[in-house]
């Protein structure tokens, strides 16, 4: 009988996810209701985690619950630390879920609602949750080791310094292109840049509490400084209101780009506990609130969804950056359905807190899709907007204009009808200037969520104070980004430079800190520089430039899981990493090639550096404008070789690792598994690891 | 009249573990964790102080990816 009731149950769920679903892929002509998204997603999300991941665990993994975990057997209550399976969940969440799945589909939307929120929820089941889940299972049964040292093992000593490599740069252009998203939320914004200023004094503030008054007390500190940054959204409106203050706080694109380098060196160089630590403390509670107010708010409000299933952007011209559908949505979205970094995280904390080998399916596979699930909340915002205000908050100003009325002309030419004052009127009504030309996705979605949260609490009285809340939460946690990359990537620097000059590997050395910290910021701050100054608003060279970096990386994680598979003896289920495998590889080499040679500048470095290089040699550029113009020629051209290098090393991998395949599946080489020895659990059936030690 | 009895119970028990798993998910309980870890328990070396022992966990804790995009 309860055999019969759940089928039945499992029935409805599935029957109402492929319902939705359908409904959302074939409705055309009147505005479509955002619950059913929500259904769609989690009816597919539940239906995977039920049927798929368990196949995974149970046929292709072989989880084993009677296996000691290397939590338990190195517990060391440091790094090894046996951790609740839902606290850790909660930690695993909070590693993974950053700006990423809020500003790729919310970029996306250009191609209507469509294609992104289905590569959301099939990207996520059948790659990116697959990624994260495999990964963190290799690592457990390794130790905890990274994604670097399993891929020098498992795959090749060329393979792990590859591996290496690819994430420095992925790291260095994640951090340009973050930063480029808050200098644009934050240009001309005396509001939003006094908010996130005062972010700064407040976290040091927090970190001299845990420091010095109640060390270690994350919760009260947190607490007093999630309240004071409640205080500074809401004081940020004096600021704007006052002339002298507003003009104190209203800086160009430039100026905060330079801001925020000399801010990333500050954070690399500074003892951690002072401002990193604090300011990572405060952006997960406002993370983790923002984001169930945000699922809550859609739930309560159920927007109409404003954006059509599919717009003209498909053909490859959209003015928030250039490409057809095919390869470019897949690399606009990256975290909310796959993307490479996650693997470092699996391969990173998680696996080294891990109580049971069995908690991997709810903390790998569990976790990548509430973060799809945050992909396609952000989707419904930014949709739920109208599209002629979504175009003209994220075009730039070299193809929309940038007068109000001049946006409003040519979006109403592409069918998208805005009036200027529609622009203005919102812009007043959020406590701004001007919302025009913000591309980067975040003013979008804070416009999006500030509308929605505004039609639960406060009507549009409140819209401004929401939109700050917004753009504060986003600015905040990218900010931690920011600082945290900038440091990783500082002892990546001086690891790799250690190879070379010992001195320069010891992180406490001094001048090697100072060395490294401005060797990492002033790569990420070039390409922030470079996208400030870019004529088409800079996202629409970097976001793709990261989105295939971070796609790659993903593709070498893939590879990495797919050779411990046939080591494993799983050649039947091979087809379980091999297919995502192959989908991001032609996905990201289509796009690397097109970003290098397409002929269409908007699309193609070179092609665009080449018709700047006719316009500067048939002097139709003005003299002032020389110098930018041959910077921007440069930058077009590095931007090309970073692309191809980036596929190049890919490429090299994979044709290691195909190498290896063959010795492997022909026998002409041992399968050598670089496992841990089985250890039996000492504990018991019901063991939670909750408060670790009292039990 | 028993289960009313022990309604109040349950909730203080679940409030109990969400606290728990509060403090532990944040980090503020990470310091008793390590004075309960086996390794410390074990240990012949002097214990971190809760001021020694935060710094360091910090220190260690961003020195590697823990924050994604």
């Amino acid at each position: 009988m309860k055999r019969v009731f759940r089928v039945a149950v499992w029935t409805v769920v599935a029957a109402a996810g492929a319902g939705a679903l359908a409904k959302i892929a074939l409705h055309r002509g009147e505005p479509i209701n955002a619950m059913w998204f929500v259904l769609a997603a989690v009816g597919c999300y539940l239906i995977a985690f039920r049927f798929y991941s368990a196949f995974l665990a149970a046929r292709l993994l072989v989880l084993d619950d009677t296996r000691a975990t290397p939590a338990e057997r190195l517990d060391d209550g440091r790094d090894f630390v046996p951790t609740n399976k839902w606290v850790l969940f909660g930690h695993h969440f909070a590693a993974i879920a950053g700006p990423g799945p809020l500003v790729g589909p919310t970029l996306a939307a250009q191609f209507g609602y469509l294609p992104g929120t289905l590569w959301l929820v099939a990207g996520a089941i059948f790659a990116g949750c697959v990624q994260d889940f495999l990964i963190l299972l290799f690592s457990i049964r390794r130790n905890g080791k990274s994604l670097g040292e399993m891929a020098r093992e498992e795959v090749s000593r060329r393979g792990g310094f590859i591996a290496q490599i690819a994430v420095l740069a992925i790291m260095v252009i994640l951090l340009g292109v973050v930063a480029l998203v808050i200098v644009n939320a934050l240009k001309s914004s005396p509001w939003a840049t006094f908010t996130l200023a005062m972010t700064i004094p407040i976290a040091m503030l927090v970190g001299l509490y845990l420091r010095f008054v109640r060390p270690g007390r994350v919760l009260e500190a947190s607490l007093i400084g999630v309240a004071l940054v409640l205080f500074v959204v809401v004081a940020g409106q004096w600021v704007a209101e006052s002339p002298s203050w507003a003009a104190a706080f209203t800086f160009s694109g430039v100026a905060l780009a330079y801001a925020l380098i000399a801010y990333g060196f500050a954070a690399s160089a500074l003892p951690v506990w002072l401002l990193l630590a604090p300011r990572d403390y405060l952006s997960a509670f406002i993370k983790a609130g923002a984001i169930c107010c945000l699922a809550a708010g859609i739930l309560f409000v159920r927007p109409n969804i404003l954006m059509p299933p599919l717009t003209k952007f498909i053909d490859g011209n959209g003015p928030v950056f250039a490409g057809k559908i095919f390869p470019f949505c897949f690399i606009t979205i990256a975290c909310g359905a796959i993307s490479g970094f996650h693997s470092l995280i699996s391969s990173g904390t998680t696996p080294k807190m891990i109580l049971r080998e069995g908690h991997a399916r709810m903390i790998g596979y569990g976790a990548m899709l509430l973060e799809s699930f945050v992909g396609v909340m952000a989707m419904v915002a930014a949709c739920a907007m109208r599209p002629g205000v979504y175009f003209a908050i994220n075009s730039p100003a070299g193809i929309v204009g940038s007068s109000a009325e001049a946006a409003a002309h040519t979006i109403s030419g592409w069918g998208y009808a805005l009036t200027g004052s529609t622009m203005t009127d919102l812009a007043r009504s959020v406590g701004e200037t001007t919302l025009l030309n913000r591309a980067g996705g975040a003013p979008s979605l804070a416009v999006g969520m500030a509308q929605i949260f505004s039609s639960s609490i406060g009507g549009p009285r409140l819209l401004s104070i929401w939109y700050h809340f917004a753009i504060m939460f986003e600015a905040l946690f990218i900010l931690t980004v920011l600082d945290a990359g900038t440091r990783v990537g500082r002892f990546m620097i001086q690891e790799l430079g250690g190879r070379v000059w010992k001195p320069f590997g010891r992180t406490a050395w001094i001048p090697g800190m100072l060395l490294s910290s401005a060797l990492i910021v002033g790569m990420w701050g070039y390409f922030l520089y470079a996208g400030v100054v870019d004529p088409l608003g800079g996202i629409n060279s970097l976001w793709p430039l990261f989105g295939i970096a971070n796609q790659l990386l993903a593709a070498v994680a893939l590879v990495v899981a797919t050779t411990i598979l046939i080591k494993m003896g799983r050649l039947r289920w091979l087809w379980v990493t091999v297919v995502p495998m192959l989908w991001l590889v032609i996905v990201t080499m289509t796009a690397s090639y097109q970003k290098i040679f397409s002929a269409n500048p908007r699309i193609g470095f070179l092609s665009f550096a080449q018709t700047l290089a006719a316009q500067l040699l048939a002097g139709k550029i003005p003299p002032e404008k020389l110098a930018d113009t041959r910077r921007i020629i440069f930058n077009q051209r590095l931007d090309a070789a970073v692309t191809a290098v980036l596929a190049l090393m890919i490429l090299v991998l994979i044709a290691e690792a195909v190498v290896q395949w063959y010795l492997l599946l022909s026998k002409r080489e041992p399968a050598t598994l670089h496992e841990t020895p089985y250890v039996a659990t000492a504990w018991g059936e019901n063991y939670s690891g909750l408060a670790h030690g009292d039990d | 009249m028993e289960t009313r009895d022990k309604s109040p119970r349950r909730l203080r028990g679940a409030l109990r573990v969400f606290w728990r798993g509060l403090r532990e998910w944040c980090g503020d309980a990470a310091y008793e964790q390590y004075l309960r870890s086996r390794t410390t328990r074990l240990s012949t070396e002097a214990r971190l102080t809760a001021e020694e022992f935060y710094v360091e966990r910090v220190n260690r804790r961003y020195s590697r990816p823990n924050r994604c995009c």
